[in-house]
């Protein structure tokens, strides 16, 4: 009834292969949007800005990242996480190099440096596939780790070890420090994030797109009808990078404030595969559910006991909310193995037939 | 329905009851670690931090009249909980207390800006100690650099340290590096040889190459740096090795009972510093006993409150008690405000008579602190391992603070530097 498609015809080709052939896809995503740029930053207080509206953007946004290259060009990484340093050390270098920097072009210019070391590593891609790729993303992992705890040049010879954001302003107003606003972050990361995803959208719909998902399901079929399978594999490396190196630098600079080289390490690649896979490989929107469900339900889980009063300790809580996430994970992996944007298509598939299902 | 109904009252008049205990009181959270890779060192403090306050709500109903509302919020030891726990509770809290060195680092900009006392008892960034720049974090009662210092007098106790060779044991790790600047300067003052072994967060519990390496060196001494699995890792390891256990120090994070009774009577010998001590017979742990153990609200044992670790809790919890009361006092109100907690904390007085007054006789060495002196630099006893507990085997050391002061001017301005515009406390003089 909602989701009638009755009555929308098509007159052209154009309309036919428009991001939104079913117009309540539309209103509905003018609805989130809505709710993302106007409704949110009225209402929320610093800690959902903080705790839930920021990382899980964020963390939608890496795990978009990888999706290009897993999802859509089939190349499995490991890697994730220190792509994600090599954009926030680059953006760190370039703001203490060059202070007068836009803020925000130094984030948008720090996916340049993932962009070019993940196509370093996406090299061997060109002769190995499968689980032997990710294991040479996973030596990327290692590597950069290192290379982030040894170099000190990167962190500025500091003494700890760590990097800290320094206070920045664009146009007068603090955007990343500690005295910046977390309304003002909330914007900034918003901002980059959506242009970031109309971007994958178009990409992956368009020519390249459809090169990258031939590579994916069968390279040899690929070749053979003319795709240049070292251009598909390292365009999606390169891609997939910036847009990971861009996270990375919104994750170090929009909201932990500082970071130690071992925040790369590849806890955070799992924790991004896991968005990803959850989220469904080869979708957009997965991402984003995906960084909802395991980035955002345990913030809101912990909170729950106190908002209603049961007196319960917070070690508990945090027993309990790692128990909850896990079968949850597992329960929506069993309904539907392909991920949580898959469940929302055929959900939303039902809701079109309607109330007359054949 | 009929039950769910009467769940749904009782989780109402649950909240309500919680909504009105909340209400009164000060609220001072602790960002605890019960869970994740380092809950075993966990577990001891943050018993013993609750249950000292919680004796105090029980035997005194709170400080100067107020209750102590002393929440825990569990972070695992993970920075990014760490800091969801920081913006959860700073809105009514009077103090954070972050308990991980990378917590610390994330949270500290941030109380800088929202005006919120952040105690870090011997944990934390060094420079901290400075308060005229670090208005608002304190690590009282000793620093990481007190520590280096205090270890090198004691070896140097023991005889020249000319021409010897001294191991640096350390996790790669801000924590883990924080020393080796003063270590260094120290190395050039008195002569000896430093050689930094560091151990990747990776290989805290396999440490063979690391003591290969020691072993090939041949040093005199092993000073360790070590925190968590590393503990038990390297001492486990020197006993495999051989190495002579009265020749190995740890800093106090090192200092952990259950580590040593691992390797019992092979472990005698090994000397970790302390700024705290467990005094069975002080009267304090007596009344922990009456109040909250025989009360049943204790998640303690027997066994553990007889540690090192417990007992630093109880030492943390009356150091934020005794700021309490310092600016109760002086602001002659209850109910103080985190800008009233911050001077309670920068004018600690705690002479040898207040600490019997507290009970806590033994249990940690006499200190001050001042607005620009935000550690105290209490100096601290160097404990051995019997072979069954740890013993006293030192008189109080004192750190040599002078020889570091510039030092910790200078970091802690580059700090503020890198951190620009960053206020300092101009009033303070001195």
């Amino acid at each position: 009834m909602l989701y009638r498609t009755a009555g929308q015809f098509k007159t052209s080709y154009t309309a036919d292969q428009a991001l939104f052939p079913i117009r309540q896809d539309a209103y509905l995503l003018g609805i989130i949007l809505i709710f993302a740029w106007v409704v949110f930053p009225l209402t929320a207080s610093e800690f959902t800005f903080q705790t839930l509206l920021i990382p899980i953007l964020i963390y939608s946004l890496a795990a978009m990242g990888l999706n290009i290259l897993t999802g859509y060009a089939g190349q499995l990484s490991l890697g994730t996480a220190a792509f994600m340093g090599v954009g926030a050390y680059a953006c760190y270098k370039m703001v203490t190099i060059m202070p007068w920097m836009n803020p925000v072009v130094a984030i948008l210019l720090s996916g340049v440096f993932s962009a070019g070391v993940g196509v370093a590593f996406g090299i061997p891609s060109l002769r190995i596939k499968g689980f032997y790729l990710a294991i040479a993303t996973l030596a990327a992992q290692f590597f950069l780790v290192w290379l982030f705890e040894k170099w000190a040049w990167l962190y500025n010879y500091n003494a700890s070890g760590a990097i800290q954001v320094p206070n920045l302003k664009m146009f007068g107003v603090y955007i990343a420090g500690p005295q910046a606003d977390s309304m003002i972050q909330y914007f900034v990361v918003l901002g980059i994030v959506t242009l970031l995803t109309l971007l994958c959208i178009n990409l992956t719909r368009g020519n390249l797109g459809r090169t990258w998902k031939a590579t994916r399901d069968m390279d040899i079929a690929a070749e053979l009808i003319g795709i240049n399978l070292m251009k598909s594999k390292l365009t999606a490396f390169m891609v997939s990078s910036y847009v990971v190196g861009v996270a990375g630098a919104l994750f170090v600079f929009m909201w932990r404030g500082a970071a130690e080289p071992n925040l790369f390490d590849i806890p955070l690649s799992f924790r991004i595969l896991f968005i990803a896979i959850i989220g469904g490989l080869g979708s957009i929107m997965g991402n984003y559910l995906g960084a909802i469900l395991i980035v955002g339900l345990p913030v809101v889980l912990n909170t729950l006991p106190q908002t209603l009063g049961i007196p319960i300790s917070s070690a508990m809580v945090e027993h309990l909310n790692i128990m909850i996430i896990g079968s949850l994970i597992i329960f929506f992996l069993i309904i539907e193995p392909h991920g949580l944007a898959r469940l929302w298509a055929l959900i939303r598939e039902k809701l079109i037939i309607w109330p007359f299902p054949y | 329905m009929k039950r769910f109904t009467r769940l749904a009252a009782a989780a109402v008049i649950a909240s309500l009851g919680a909504g009105t205990a909340i209400a009164e009181g000060l609220y001072t959270p602790n960002l605890s670690y019960r869970t994740g890779p380092f809950a075993a060192t966990g577990i001891p403090l943050m018993n013993g931090q609750a249950d000292y306050m919680a004796m105090l709500n029980a035997r005194d109903g709170g400080i100067g009249g107020a209750m102590i509302d002393f929440e825990e919020c569990e972070t695992g030891y993970s920075t990014e909980k760490g800091v969801e726990c920081y913006e959860k509770t700073k809105g009514k809290a009077i103090v954070t207390q972050p308990w991980s060195t990378g917590i610390t680092l994330q949270v500290l900009p941030k109380t800088n800006v929202d005006e919120i006392p952040i105690l870090a008892p011997g944990y934390g960034f060094s420079p901290m100690a400075d308060g005229k720049v670090f208005q608002w974090a304190f690590n009282i009662p000793a620093g990481y650099w007190d520590a280096a210092d205090m270890i090198v007098q004691y070896i140097e106790g023991q005889g020249s340290l000319d021409g010897k060779k001294i191991v640096f044991l350390h996790l790669d790790h801000p924590f883990g590096k924080e020393p080796l600047p003063l270590m260094e300067s120290l190395a050039e003052q008195k002569g000896f040889e430093l050689v930094p072994v560091p151990v990747g967060l990776k290989e805290m519990q396999n440490q063979s190459a690391q003591w290969l390496q020691i072993r090939r060196e041949r040093p005199d001494y092993v000073v360790m740096w070590g925190w968590g699995a590393m503990n038990a890792g390297a001492i486990t390891e020197a006993v495999k090795t051989k190495f002579p256990m009265e020749n190995m120090l740890g800093v106090w994070w090192a200092g952990h009972d259950a580590d040593l009774k691992i390797v019992g009577e092979d472990g005698k010998g090994y000397k970790s510093i302390s700024w705290s001590f467990p005094n069975a017979d002080a009267p304090v742990m007596a009344d922990i006993k009456k109040h909250v153990v025989d009360a049943g609200n204790s998640q303690s044992n027997e066994e553990e409150m007889s540690g090192v670790f417990y007992s630093r809790g109880i030492i943390i919890s009356a150091i934020l008690g005794e700021g309490i009361a310092t600016a109760q006092k002086h602001f002659d109100t209850a109910e103080i405000d985190p800008g009233q907690l911050r001077w309670g904390l920068e004018n600690i007085n705690m002479t040898e008579e207040r600490i019997s007054e507290l009970g806590l006789d033994g249990m940690v060495p006499p200190f001050s602190t001042s607005c620009s002196n935000h550690t105290g630099h209490s100096g601290g006893w160097m404990l051995e391992w019997d072979g069954e507990k740890f013993v006293k085997v030192s008189d109080l050391l004192t750190a040599n603070v002078d020889n570091y002061a510039e030092l910790i001017a200078s970091s802690a301005s580059e700090y503020a530097d890198a951190n620009a515009p960053w206020p300092v406390n101009e009033d303070c003089e001195g």
